[in-house]
């Protein structure tokens, strides 16, 4: 059988960052409260909230519909950078998707940057600026450097996710420089940034909604 | 220790201020679709539409200044915070005509990342709107990379300007090019004494120890150029405003527009002594106050302090500026 995931398999994967998210909301509203106003964990809740609303909505017509409506509810909520970088994500991701039913492993890594393409189009932020990019990118790197290596697709998510937490661990050596942390410079060092955390938890989820699936 | 402030469910905030401010002055506003605050008499369909957004906590601005002669929409955010790219496009798409949309934003991340997004949503659906982005903060320094330099004041100024070229019937372009001129000749220094809550989570917004003041403090509390002990009024206008003049560049001859907007802590009384200070260095230098505004404008709750801004002028900017207009809180007749 063909390694792919369907429509279905990405709704998983979404439940359980869902959860996953929601579940670690003290723990990012905390990271944030250091160096930044601390409703990090708040605006994560808001966005998984909006994505697990927009699930329940789809119309089971297409992958690229169900990324859609995530990406859409994400960016509609208030306040904050996360709603429109986490709904780019995913808007991205869903133009990506194009018309496929399902995706093998190289699909998958084109989705992914084209999610990636996505943010990078609303923030200038690479990797070592301290933010929800120092997880991002070199998960979509992992993804693409499995594909490439025709490694299975849980095997690709689990690399993105241990690159997504090496990357968000990274951060604490990091001096912010985007965002209301900015403004605390210097301050910021020794800090995990809050945005890079949730963005590895969303990697993490993935890899064991995958995971599962085999079991 | 507990917020000193008159509110309810801090959740409530925007909604309800927004009740308060469209009922207040329901001659001249209304509420649609929950954030957006409209005029209650719209623009004529064949002139340039102007449509902001911000967060709320700002007050009056932006949205007092919504009427004729000024904003026909602008999209409210929670307090502090930008509202969401698509409630942007939904206030574009409403104002869209042939005749164009200006819409004006201020440089705030949050800001910057919803304008983009209903941007790129705009540009697919094909409506006519033209951007301009506000960034005259110069605490970063005169000539740091317009990114790092916040929109601060003057925005309600450019509202004023932009707003009186697209009631004298001029086309997008025009308005733009009257728009940009202005943007690009006009300077803001903050300055704070105290510092502000936020409403919403009783946050401190900034640290100022009790006999020090901040030059360069953001409306948000963002870090200035440093601390230093508390000046006089003179002392205060005169340090600061011969900073604005060679970041606008102006000389012997030229005249201004000099606004000093109030924080929220800050008397008029205060301000009034700070303006004519600032007056004063402008008129030995043989610059000419042409045009000026002093009050609250774009406050940051109870912050005490204050904005000082200075843009260049000439005679049609000057013409604009003094042209009829019609909101709560700005009216020329």
């Amino acid at each position: 059988m063909a390694d792919t995931i369907s429509a279905d398999n990405v709704t998983a994967m979404l439940q359980t960052a869902v959860a996953l998210i929601r579940d670690n909301e003290p723990l990012l509203s905390r990271l944030d409260s250091v160096t930044g106003d601390g409703d990090h964990g708040a605006a994560m809740v808001s966005a998984v909230a909006a994505a697990e609303k927009a699930l329940g909505e789809w119309d089971k017509s297409s992958l690229k519909s169900l990324l859609h409506g995530v990406g859409w509810g994400m960016m509609c909520i208030d306040g904050g950078s996360t709603g429109p970088l986490w709904g780019s994500l995913f808007m991205g991701m869903s133009k990506g998707a194009g018309e496929a039913e399902s995706l093998d492993c190289a699909a998958l890594a084109e989705v992914f940057e084209a999610g990636l393409a996505k943010v990078q189009s609303q923030s200038k932020a690479q990797v070592g600026d301290k933010t929800m990019m120092d997880a991002l990118i070199p998960a979509v790197g992992a993804i693409r450097s499995a594909a490439d290596a025709s490694a299975s697709i849980s095997d690709a998510m689990a690399s993105a996710a241990s690159a997504a937490a090496q990357g968000a661990q990274a951060t604490a050596g990091m001096q912010a420089r985007f965002g209301r942390a900015r403004n605390l410079g210097e301050r910021t060092i020794g800090h995990v940034d809050p945005g890079a955390t949730s963005m590895s938890l969303l990697f993490k989820a993935f890899s064991e909604a995958l995971s599962a699936r085999e079991t | 220790m507990a917020m000193k402030k008159f509110i309810n469910d801090p959740a409530n905030l925007t909604v309800e201020l927004l009740d308060g401010l469209c009922t207040a002055f329901s001659d001249k506003l209304s509420l649609v679709s929950e954030k957006l605050v409209c005029r209650a008499t719209p623009k004529d369909s064949d002139k340039v539409a102007i449509v902001t957004l911000g967060g709320s906590g700002h007050e009056p601005a932006l949205q007092a200044f919504v009427g004729e002669g000024l904003i026909d929409i602008s999209v409210v955010g929670d307090i502090f915070a930008a509202p969401n790219g698509p409630k942007v496009f939904e206030a574009l798409k409403m104002m869209n005509r042939e005749a164009g949309v200006l819409f004006v934003v201020l440089n705030h991340a949050g800001d910057v990342l919803s304008a983009n997004i209903a941007m790129e949503m705009a540009a697919e659906a094909g409506l006519n709107v033209k951007m301009i982005l506000t960034h005259e903060d110069i605490a970063p320094g005169a000539d740091a990379p317009a990114e790092d330099k916040r929109g601060l004041v003057g925005c309600v100024p450019l509202y004023k300007i932009a707003g009186a070229a697209a009631e004298a019937g001029k086309s997008l372009d025009e308005v733009f090019a009257i728009a940009e001129r202005f943007n690009n000749n006009m300077a803001t220094l903050a300055v704070a004494m105290k510092i502000a809550t936020n409403p919403q989570n009783g946050g401190e917004i900034g640290k100022i120890a009790d006999d020090e003041m901040e030059i360069g403090m953001g409306q948000h509390g963002e870090a200035g150029t440093g601390p230093c002990k508390i000046m006089s009024a003179d002392d205060t206008a005169k340090a600061m405003v011969e900073r604005l003049i060679p970041a606008i560049g102006a000389v012997k001859g030229d005249k201004v527009l000099l606004a000093i907007n109030g924080s929220g802590a800050t008397t008029h009384m205060e301000m009034f002594l700070i303006y004519r200070a600032a007056r004063k260095v402008l008129a030995d230098a043989g610059i000419e106050t042409a045009c000026s505004m002093v009050g609250e404008y774009l406050t940051v709750q109870e912050m005490g302090g204050f904005q000082m801004f200075l843009a260049k002028m000439d005679d049609e900017l000057i013409e604009l500026f003094g042209a009829p207009c019609d909101s709560p809180y700005w009216t020329v007749k």
